[in-house]
């Protein structure tokens, strides 16, 4: 505790923002003091919950045994990083969870903002708040749920689906077990239980800009694509810039659970992510180490891309996230 | 507000309504079969394989459930843990947030980057444990609130929020007097509404879904929230145990169970929305600072 | 409005920017507070009245696997009879291994630890030679009743020789089949005699419309996906297949080498490609099965246990009042001879760790009380709960009480806790009214002489317990794959032979060379 609570006295005197004199400097530290104290519980927080644990990590390049503790395990360097990228299975995982992570970018993020678009275009206050309650309920649904419910309509032994499909002459789909059918399901059922959630954050800074900027328009006599175009598309890009980014950040944590809900024997060729794998491997069978140094993996991975977005962005003159 | 009459302004209204209209339908139909489900009897669900309207009700589920007081108190924890969590959190995020979004402070960047860092590195559960072990919190609530007090997602979601607040507003309050502490709470958080409301909905929901939290730091059961319940019921009935033991002294609960489950444990949380949702309307921010 | 609850806000985040402004340390309040709830667990225990000899304490943790942890009803009676005075600590038994793992690592596990089933008590293996939990081998002679459990199961959850465990007991052989009688009786059909006769039977129940409604919508037999517990292994050893590991040559091997794994492939293929079983099985979850078995489209559910008929007939007859159960599992393979994998007699270990029990004093009182746990009475109390509450007792056997809800909340969370069976700790079997389920009992005992051991269970392989299960999986998937048809025979070999790559060899190799000692 005494070491952690004099951390945020240190810290401000990190890195100045340029070079000027130093009295200069402290002028302006004292002037902003209270600041500094409004981000002391912040700090203190992520300093004792985030910071002290991050220990744990070194257990990547150990043999870790619960019952040795850090201390007391032995430590093998690189091993499980070596063993992580000669599985002869690696490659195909990575690409996995890349696809699914592209898709994810390419069919999932846009949707949350085209929903607020359309929800923000709403005439009546009635429909607006139905539907937008409406919309974000699946969310609450855990994804046993969501992929149980859409087990029952796809099965081929008398799925919805399958039986409308048959009804009407057409072949039966293998949904659940062909490779070809995981990704589209995958992100449908994303969709489904997530866009509508999404919209919030858009709404709420769509909520945020001045109405006079549309009635401006409106003189212009700009339709409403065009206002939707040229006011609230870039009212909310700083939004959307920072969520892409934070998103990117999690390119190999796309989550355990639903892939794991989904796979099966036949699929796994294109189902098996990182996530899957470290469970099978990793936590299944007790190898601490070797899932934390999986975990690590993927950290790192983050970190790079969401330092290049991040920079990336700043180039293009928009705020980034730090 | 003026309406837009023209033929290409109707069409458009008419087409966007449409499809929201079938995309909520889309949405919600699963979640009527949930609630339909939870007033139907376990041997209708086995038969007809989607029901949307029970032919047979029953409220056996509801019975069963509410037989104890159970659910009640989990419930009542979870309310209790949701509503202080969710303004502490709020408090502690709104001041980090405002003061990171102060471009004239020193040392922001590499503050923001920190933050940033937490999101992709993690200690791991076991390091976790023990600081919340050595801060004395084991089965105390705090412990399902002060380690997950901040989100760094929310933190950064509000910062930016604030930082789109013309910095002229907070120049003139400073000019009238205010310290900082005074421009955070009479000028930048009444312009954020939409902001607030949003990150407390988040914040809501993350502390209605704590479970994992509250496994490893309670080991009095009486203790447990909703989820706990929510997902253990939600588990047996979907025969997903991982470790697919073999075990036939348990028969599984009743689906029905399961989805009366899931209807009491999701309705408090969906009762918030509305309460926020008048913060979305268009203008909020303006209204707010007439007013 | 608006503005009102604005206000309110407001006022209440500046009260607490002022207390966060002024006193800046504010995480040590919240410290003080929660250490006082922590410890106010353990003190109102203490208020029981002096007695000569203070009730053993005893901090117990195990899985839960019921909707809500049980009241205190069962455990009073049980500190009563045992002169202890107990905290049960459940946790759910989907995220068990989490709180284990944590617990364990941060030294705070309590005296009494359950395991949670076989995968974790192989995790464990390796604390346990490291030392970490008490030996009690030695001692079970100095008590009675435990000293009744049963050699060859004790054997098989002993670690390098070393018995640290307790058991919980389950039936070696409960797999079977469980069948529509009615569908057989109207089809003419006598439960299948071989592996053909029970393709045969299939095959009617899917075509010749058993449920007379003039449509062709059943399937013979409904699987699930999962290989052991499932229909599979079950179908596998009537074919002759070894139980995971077989002799050949004087070597162990693993079971997939085996002409007769093939032919169990073959059977599920063609039974499949047929629309004799359901399509999707390698995707459907117990639940789903049960679902499809339950509403009256499927006629056979195989594997798992027979005795699950109680509950499948619960749900059937709600929807077809007529529909009779009936369980089978003599079905001899294409030599004609019978044979029923055997699992090593446990379901879940109990474990003493030993930062928590501090000497061998304080273990032989916790011993102590598992020997009292093996007496009929407590045994009972635990199992059945309270005579005349929860069951009657009827012709010796225990009747369970019509309130079946009184049961699931108060006695089942402590029903997988009973260490031993009730041949060793001498409680009721169960009474049963279900022709099919008491035909399910003598075939219980059937299977057993038919029964093919485990023989790696006392056995140690350090590859396999350190990638058993990735390396399973290679397996696993390719018999989906054989069975589906996507790879054939020599597509099987290809990843058998990757599974030897991959550590299968080694774990063959370090098999047979305890097993030959």
């Amino acid at each position: 505790m005494q070491e952690v609570s004099a951390q945020p006295g240190v810290v401000p005197e990190l890195k100045p923002k340029s070079y000027k004199s130093s009295s200069e400097l402290k002028k302006r530290l004292w002037r902003n003091k209270l600041l500094y104290v409004m981000l002391l519980p912040g700090v203190l927080y992520f300093v004792i919950f985030k910071y002290l644990p991050m220990y744990g990590l070194i257990i990547s390049f150990q043999d870790y045994k619960p019952y040795q503790g850090i201390t007391g395990s032995e430590w093998v360097g690189m091993e499980h990083f070596q063993r992580l990228f000669t599985e002869p299975d690696f490659l195909n995982i990575l690409g996995n969870t890349l696809i699914l992570f592209g898709m994810n970018i390419l069919f999932y993020f846009p949707i949350p903002i085209i929903l607020a678009l359309m929800l923000n275009e709403l005439r009546g206050t009635f429909f607006k708040r139905t539907f937008q309650t409406l919309i974000y309920l699946p969310h609450f649904m855990s994804w046993v749920i969501v992929v149980s419910i859409s087990f029952v309509m796809t099965t081929m032994d008398g799925g919805i689906i399958n039986e409308l499909l048959s009804y009407f002459g057409f072949e039966k789909i293998n949904f659940l077990l062909s490779p070809g059918w995981f990704r589209p399901m995958y992100i449908i059922q994303i969709i489904w239980r997530e866009a509508g959630w999404g919209t919030i954050i858009y709404l709420a800074s769509i909520a945020a800009i001045d109405p006079g900027l549309y009635e401006a328009a409106r003189m212009d006599g700009a339709g409403r694509l065009r206002q939707i175009w040229h006011i609230t598309l870039p009212a909310i890009r700083g939004v959307i810039i920072t969520l892409l980014i934070l998103k990117i950040g999690s390119v190999l944590d796309l989550g355990f659970e639903h892939v794991y809900l989904l796979l099966n024997s036949m699929n796994r060729e294109v189902a098996e992510i990182i996530d899957t794998y470290v469970y099978t491997a990793g936590l299944r069978q007790g190898h601490f180490s070797y899932s934390t140094a999986i975990g690590f993996f993927k950290s790192i991975i983050g970190l790079i891309m969401v330092m290049s977005v991040n920079k990336l962005s700043k180039k293009m003159g928009e705020e980034g996230v730090y | 507000m003026v309406e837009d009459r023209t033929i290409g302004g109707r069409l458009f209204a008419a087409v966007n309504f449409t499809l929201l209209a079938i995309i909520t339908l889309i949405t919600v139909l699963p979640f009527i079969h949930v609630v339909a489900g939870s007033f139907t009897t376990s041997a209708e669900l086995a038969t007809s394989k989607f029901v949307l309207f029970p032919k047979v009700w029953s409220f056996e589920a509801y019975t069963f459930i509410f037989s104890t007081n159970t659910i009640i108190k989990s419930m009542g924890v979870s309310i209790g843990v949701t509503l202080v969590g969710t303004l502490f959190s709020m408090f502690i995020t709104a001041l980090m947030a405002y003061g990171l979004s102060r471009r004239d402070l020193d040392g922001r960047n590499v503050f923001n980057f920190l933050v940033v860092f937490t999101m992709l590195f993690h200690g791991g559960m076991i390091p976790t444990f023990l600081v919340v072990k050595e801060l004395g919190l084991i089965d105390s609530y705090a412990a399902l609130i002060l380690p997950s007090a901040i989100s760094a997602f929310n933190m950064i979601i509000l910062k930016n929020f604030f930082q789109n607040i013309p910095e002229g507003l907070e120049e003139s309050a400073k000019i009238d007097g205010c310290n900082d502490f005074g421009i955070l709470f009479r000028i930048v958080l009444p312009l954020s509404l939409p902001a607030i409301a949003t990150i407390s909905l988040f914040y809501a929901v993350t502390y209605w879904n704590t479970y994992m939290s509250a496994i490893l730091y309670l080991d009095d059961s009486a203790k447990w929230p909703i989820q706990v319940l929510l997902r253990q019921i939600v588990v047996l009935a979907s025969g997903m145990d991982y470790s697919a033991s073999l075990d036939a002294t348990n028969p599984p609960p009743d689906q029905t169970i399961k989805m009366a489950v899931i209807v009491v444990a999701t309705l408090p949380i969906l009762m918030i929305y509305p309460f926020l949702q008048k913060h979305f309307a268009k203008g909020a921010m303006l209204g707010s600072m007439k007013g | 409005m608006n503005k009102k609850s604005f206000t309110l806000l407001l006022s209440a985040l500046l009260t607490f920017s002022m207390l966060t402004a002024c006193s800046g340390n504010n995480n040590k309040n919240n410290e003080a507070a929660p250490s006082n709830a922590g410890t106010s667990g353990g003190t109102d225990t203490a208020t029981t009245a002096p007695e000569p000899e203070k009730p053993t304490e005893i901090k117990i943790m195990l899985p839960l696997n019921t909707t809500e942890t049980p009241p205190d009803t069962i455990k009073t009676e049980v500190e009563k009879l045992t002169h202890t005075k107990l905290t049960y600590q459940f946790y759910p038994a989907d995220t068990y291994e989490e709180k284990l793992n944590s617990s364990f690592a941060t030294g705070s596990l309590p005296q009494v630890t359950y395991l949670k089933n076989q995968t974790t008590f192989i995790q464990m293996k390796e604390s346990m030679k490291d030392g970490q939990f008490w030996e009690i081998g030695p001692l079970l002679s100095e008590f009675p009743n435990l000293n009744k459990l049963k050699p060859e199961i004790l054997n098989n959850t002993k670690v390098d020789g070393k018995l640290y465990t307790l058991y919980i007991g389950r039936p070696l052989a409960r797999q079977g089949i469980i069948y529509r009688k009615d569908w057989a009786d109207k089809l003419g059909l006598k439960p299948p005699a071989n592996v053909d006769e029970l393709f045969a039977m299939a095959k009617a129940f899917t075509e010749q419309d058993p449920d007379g409604n003039g449509k062709k919508d059943t399937t013979g037999i409904v699987d699930r996906n999962e290989l052991v517990y499932g229909a599979f292994k079950t179908v596998s050893s009537w074919f002759g297949t070894p139980n995971s590991w077989g002799e050949k040559d004087g070597q162990l091997a693993p079971e997939f080498t085996f002409p007769q794994y093939f032919d169990t492939m073959d059977f599920f293929k063609k039974a499949r490609d047929a629309g004799y079983m359901n399509q999707d099985f390698a995707a459907t979850s117990k639940t789903d099965a049960v679902n499809m078995f339950v509403s009256g489209k499927a006629g056979m559910y195989i594997g798992g246990s027979m005795q699950d008929i109680d509950t499948l007939n619960k749900d059937l007859i709600k929807n077809f009042p007529d529909a009779v159960l009936d369980t089978h599992s003599m079905v001899a393979g294409p030599d004609g001879k019978f044979a029923q994998w055997m699992i090593p007699g446990y379901n879940n270990v109990v474990l003493f760790p030993k930062s928590a029990v501090k000497d061998e004093a304080g273990l032989k009182k916790i011993l102590a009380f598992f020997d009292k746990m093996m007496t009929p009475e407590v045994a009972n109390l635990m199992y059945w709960g309270i005579e005349g509450t929860h069951y009657t007792v009827v012709d010796g056997r225990a009747k369970p009480a019509d309130d079946k809800e009184l049961i699931e909340r108060e006695v089942k969370g402590f029903k997988d806790s009973v260490i031993g069976e009730a041949e060793t700790n001498g409680m009721y079997q169960s009474l049963n009214v279900l022709p099919g389920r008491i035909h399910a009992e003598e075939l219980l005992l059937e299977n057993v002489k038919v029964g093919v051991a485990y023989p790696t269970a006392a056995l140690d392989s350090a590859t396999y317990t350190s990638k058993g299960v990735e390396l399973q999986q290679i397996i696993s998937d390719a018999t989906y794959k054989y069975i589906y048809g996507q790879i054939d025979k020599a597509g099987f070999e290809k990843e058998v032979q990757a599974w030897k790559e991959r550590g299968g060899e080694k774990i063959i190799e370090e098999y047979n060379a305890v097993y030959k000692k």
